[in-house]
């Protein structure tokens, strides 16, 4: 028997008490542990949403709507730019890549992305990768001829439970246009996960307005320069242009972050109240706990243990239910986080809650130090106990 | 003499501080020693410095002044951790409550009082504990807990406890104060018996004839204590 074996049986002995201190302790570590997990997660969603194309070209109006409605499907669309402006920039020799977005209604709150196959291709420079689970991708159908097939990303097909070659539309006035399913992508962890992709020619062809339009309306257009110098007069020229502006991803994000710094900021003081609390609590738990058995101390301070050792159990203790609560915290912090996942999935984004990194590590390692120190005055406590006077018979 | 007594006490005094400066003296001590191997029993009113003079012999309250020895070695020249071993390794206590620890199981209260000292090596201690229970009596109780032993019970855990380290010293404060008589009874004829087998020199706080039966000494703190002895007389 070890000091530690000693510590961990009066842990055991007052079960219910022990259990209580670690959950709350556990509940404060989860607190941060998910916020700082969501946190990261939403950071890097946005990023990875964000990063694959430097230019979003789209109608004048919001910098951040354009973003948050064609890359992330968070916000409205924005209204429409001519399909000409997408057939410039592919003929411009500055451009790598250049790929049209018509952002339309949605079938059970899964959004109607339109495209071409472009969309799905890999890039060396792409970040994101695009797979079939079943099926194929929709067919390169002419403006004249429709094919209304529809891609499904992975959560629109898992939730809406359709199939390949299923057929499906919302609404009684698009009983004439269903879409029928073609394939089902594999997850990307990204807003994709939520969309219903199609052609550009079906998404037309299920509009009424763009049916009669002679020059084809779009949400907007996703541009990869081929050399980052021709980034500014790209940038430039499209915001000059009456219809357009041209938007940098990453310029928008900076701005979203910066939002979300001060709400961080707001969290981290009540995080910080919250790990105040707990720690108190720790004290007063291992205070009391102390308190009720200054006499078995005294008893093992007769049988010859040294100060050292009362010392010992007790702050062994104290890290012991700190322990317990940091882990139990850490595994609870994420779990919250992939529920608040599933939540925040339905807005577009979609974290990775499953990711442990070298800062949560610092949090487990902290909060193990200051549940220890909450634990040092009772330890002290116990360490100045006199054998003499607690040693007396109890009336 | 010090050499052939297993406790030696000289000009011992112990005064406890009161408010104002001043000090009550509770003991005043001439001369105590005690052979090795002998069962003495001490008694005495109450408040006549019984308890304090086991806490002074084991080592766990300090004398305002004199010497105590225990098997030779002046208790209070050792630094405190060394008095600390000193006293796990040497002088086994039984206390009138027992004082076992309620989160541990019989065995483990009587390995605690090992885990002390450095006497047993610790893969022996769960035998040796295991073989002292069952001396006692106890070998279908050593996984239960206090709460689930009988009062007899919980003191033969404690006698196992402060034999555990094979202490040439067993101090016992009323250890059957607590009892009923036959448990008492029972409980003390198991001490005697082991302590006289096991040739420990036993220092006995009793009132119970059946102890000052079996003890080879009887000693009245009327008469040991002159703090004592001048309050009756006066």
């Amino acid at each position: 028997m070890t000091i530690f074996t000693v510590a961990v049986k009066y842990l055991r002995g007052r079960l219910v008490a022990s259990t209580v201190t670690a959950v709350s302790i556990a509940l404060g570590v989860s607190l941060v542990i998910a916020s700082v997990v969501l946190g990261r997660g939403i950071r890097d969603g946005f990023i990875a949403g964000a990063t694959d194309y430097n230019l979003v070209i789209g109608a004048k109006g919001s910098p951040t709507q354009l973003v948050l409605g064609v890359i992330f499907r968070m916000d409205l669309a924005t209204p429409n730019i001519e399909y000409t402006t997408y057939r410039d920039l592919q003929q411009d020799p500055r451009v790598e890549t250049a790929v049209p977005i018509g952002v339309g209604d949605a079938f059970r709150g899964f959004r109607y992305v339109a495209t071409n196959n472009v969309y799905f291709a890999a890039f060396p420079w792409r970040h994101k990768t695009f797979a079939l689970a079943a099926g194929r991708f929709f067919s390169d159908d002419p403006p004249s001829k429709p094919a209304y097939e529809a891609v499904l990303g992975a959560e629109a097909a898992r939730s809406t439970g359709l199939q390949i070659g299923d057929r499906f539309y919302e609404g009684e006035e698009m009983a004439e246009y269903p879409l029928t399913v073609a394939g089902i992508l594999r997850p990307t962890h990204s807003a994709d996960d939520r969309a219903i992709f199609l052609s550009l020619p079906s998404y037309w062809g299920m509009n009424e307005v763009a049916r009669g339009m002679a020059v084809k309306p779009l949400t907007a257009v996703l541009v990869r320069p081929k050399r980052m110098s021709d980034l500014p007069s790209l940038n430039r020229e499209l915001n000059v242009a009456a219809d357009t502006q041209a938007v940098l991803p990453s310029a928008v994000l900076l701005t979203i972050f910066n939002m979300m710094a001060v709400a961080e900021n707001v969290l981290k003081m009540i995080l910080a109240i919250v790990g105040l609390i707990v720690l108190l609590y720790v004290f007063v738990a291992m205070y009391s706990a102390t308190m009720e058995r200054r006499r078995e101390i005294a008893t093992m301070r007769a049988l010859g243990a040294r100060r050292a050792t009362v010392f010992g159990i007790i702050l062994a203790e104290s890290a012991g239910l700190a322990t317990v609560g940091g882990v139990a915290g850490l595994l609870a912090g994420h779990a919250i986080a992939y529920l608040a996942g599933l939540v925040l999935g339905q807005s577009g984004l979609v974290t990775n809650p499953l990711r442990f990194n070298l800062f949560e590590l610092a949090v487990l390692v902290s909060v193990i130090l200051l549940g220890t120190f909450a634990g040092l005055l009772p330890a002290a406590l116990a360490y100045r106990t006199e054998v003499a006077e607690n040693l007396a018979p109890l009336s | 003499m010090s050499e052939q007594s297993a406790v030696l006490l000289h000009q011992v005094k112990k005064a406890f501080p009161l408010h104002g400066g001043r000090a009550l003296e509770v003991l005043d001590l001439e001369h105590l020693a005690l052979s090795i191997g002998s069962c003495t029993v001490l008694r005495g009113r109450s408040g006549s410095g019984k308890t304090t003079l086991l806490n002074l012999i084991a080592g766990v309250t300090a004398p305002s002044a004199g010497t105590i020895r225990v098997g030779g070695t002046d208790v209070f020249a050792l630094s405190e951790a060394r008095r600390d071993r000193f006293r796990a390794e040497n002088v086994g206590y039984v206390f009138q409550t027992f004082n076992l620890v309620a989160a541990l199981s019989a065995i483990e209260n009587v390995i605690l009082a090992m885990m002390f000292a450095d006497v047993v090596p610790q893969r022996e201690q769960r035998r040796r504990a295991g073989d002292l229970l069952t001396r006692l009596g106890l070998s279908e109780r050593v996984a239960h807990k206090p709460a689930q032993l009988s009062r007899g019970e919980q003191q033969r855990v404690a006698i196992a406890r402060a034999l555990a380290n094979s202490p040439q010293l067993v101090l016992a404060d009323e250890p059957c104060a607590s009892l009923d008589a036959r448990t008492a009874n029972e409980v003390l004829a198991i001490f005697l018996t082991v302590c006289r087998q096991e040739k420990k020199t036993l220092l006995l706080v009793s009132h119970d004839e059946a102890a000052v039966a079996g003890a080879d000494r009887v000693i009245d703190m009327t008469e040991l204590n002159r703090t004592e002895a001048d309050r009756w007389s006066a």
